[in-house]
């Protein structure tokens, strides 16, 4: 009888020390990204690929990865929709979006900022996932955009705001023609 | 030497019937016996053994739960067990207690305060030998809990960590008023190791049935007596006893008969 006492509480205590054996699946809907689709200044309706987009955050010194492409080209991205991160810790972000990066011809290259302002709540998700941000922008002074340097002439031409309420990544929150 | 003594007692008065029939049957050889020997034997078996059991109240402590607290720093509780033996094989049992965790998640700092009780019912399916008093049993229990959570900190899930990794946030806040009912399996083993003292064991396999959730942002990771919830609705638990047990009055057992 002692025998079967030690061994249920050795099965006890074996058992006992797998309780973190839930991870956050990929799946959850966790802290999302703000999503920018690109569209034709002159066809406002269709989408339009940029050239070698790099975008970097304000003191950052790499860009944002945009694919699994090699040292410099995972950087880049020649499409017509991004997703990049808010920060979780502050208010506002503020990114540089460089086309043209990486050319050859320096006088191509072109930079504009964007900064946004929001405001942050965190919601629960799970003992495994933790907290989500959830942001919501500012209604006046939603962001601030500027060309770099501030003399030449920026190559966004308008930006839209979408959603004020960034909730997910199955939406998007600005459109950006040029 | 059995035949002389089958003579001798022929030879005294019969005042004792049932000390002489004792005898008879002990001299199956005898030839005055031979007629019907098996009827006579069957008859004073019946008689032997006199079996009483014990009925009354057992009451104790979980030793796991107050000498956890020596050494795990996250936590403090105390639990009471007692059961009192209606019938031959049913006892009503109850666990009463009062827990202080700690949780540590990956991404969560939780600490968990309540009390509890849970009622029902072992039934013990062990055959004693004899006047020992062991049971191995298997039983129910209705479990009921009130506490509070308190969320001492977090950390947010970013899939893109650009920014680098966000330490933890504090936070402080505190869900009061939760309650929780469950329903518990429970088998368990209780040997007496001296005396009137009784050192047990169980295991149980816990259902939620229904939880007070704290009104926004949060959710129940541990309720006390039910210990963690996993996948929202079950649990697990045991408890390691040490019991007294105070006896209150015996109850001659029935002979069972055989077939």
């Amino acid at each position: 009888m002692k025998k079967i006492i030690t061994l249920l509480i050795i099965l006890i205590f074996t058992s006992s020390s797998c309780e973190k054996d839930d991870i956050c699946d990929a799946n959850t809907s966790t802290t999302p990204r703000l999503v920018i689709d690109f569209y034709n200044i002159t066809n406002p309706t269709v989408k339009k690929n940029v050239t070698n987009l790099k975008v970097i955050g304000e003191g950052m010194t790499d860009g944002i990865i945009f694919n699994s492409g090699s040292e410099e080209s995972k950087y880049l991205t020649s499409g017509n929709t991004i997703s990049i991160p808010l920060r979780t810790d502050a208010d506002s972000v503020k990114y540089s979006f460089i086309l043209n990066s990486g050319n050859p011809n320096p006088t191509l290259i072109d930079t504009d900022e964007l900064t946004f302002n929001y405001t942050r709540n965190d919601v629960y998700v799970s003992r495994a996932c933790g907290f989500k941000t959830l942001f919501t922008f500012e209604s006046t002074n939603t962001f601030v955009h500027t060309a770099f340097p501030v003399t030449k002439e920026k190559w966004m031409k308008d930006i839209s705001i979408q959603k004020n309420n960034i909730d997910n990544e199955n939406e998007t929150h600005i459109k950006i023609y040029f | 030497m059995p035949l002389f003594l089958a003579q001798a007692q022929d030879t005294i008065s019969k005042k004792n019937s049932i000390e002489r029939k004792k005898i008879v049957g002990e001299t199956p050889l005898s030839p005055k016996q031979v007629s019907k020997p098996t009827a006579t034997v069957a008859k004073t078996d019946t008689i032997v053994p006199v079996k009483k059991d014990r009925y009354g109240v057992r009451v104790g402590a979980d030793l796991y739960k107050l000498t956890r607290g020596l050494y795990d720093k996250n936590y403090k509780g105390i639990e009471l067990v007692g059961d009192y033996r209606l019938t031959k094989n049913y006892y009503a049992a109850a666990e009463l207690g009062s827990e202080n965790k700690t949780t540590e998640d990956d991404r969560l700092n939780t600490t968990t305060k309540g009390t509890y009780i849970k009622v029902g019912f072992d039934y013990n399916a062990y055959k004693n030998w004899l006047d020992m008093e062991n049971i191995i049993s298997i039983g129910l229990r209705g479990g009921f809990s009130t506490f509070n959570q308190e969320l001492n900190s977090y950390k947010i899930y970013n899939s893109s960590p650009y920014w680098g990794e966000i330490p933890w946030k504090p936070s402080g806040e505190k869900f009061g008023g939760l309650t929780a009912g469950w329903i518990e399996v429970v088998a368990g083993i209780k040997v007496k190791v001296y005396n009137n003292i009784f050192v047990g064991f169980s295991l149980r396999m816990n259902t939620l049935l229904f939880d007070k959730k704290p009104s926004e942002n949060f959710e129940n990771l541990y309720i006390p007596g039910f210990n963690r919830t996993y996948a929202g609705k079950f649990g697990a638990g045991f408890n390691y006893t040490v019991t007294y047990f105070v006896p209150l009055y015996k109850k001659t057992v029935k002979p069972e008969k055989n077939k």
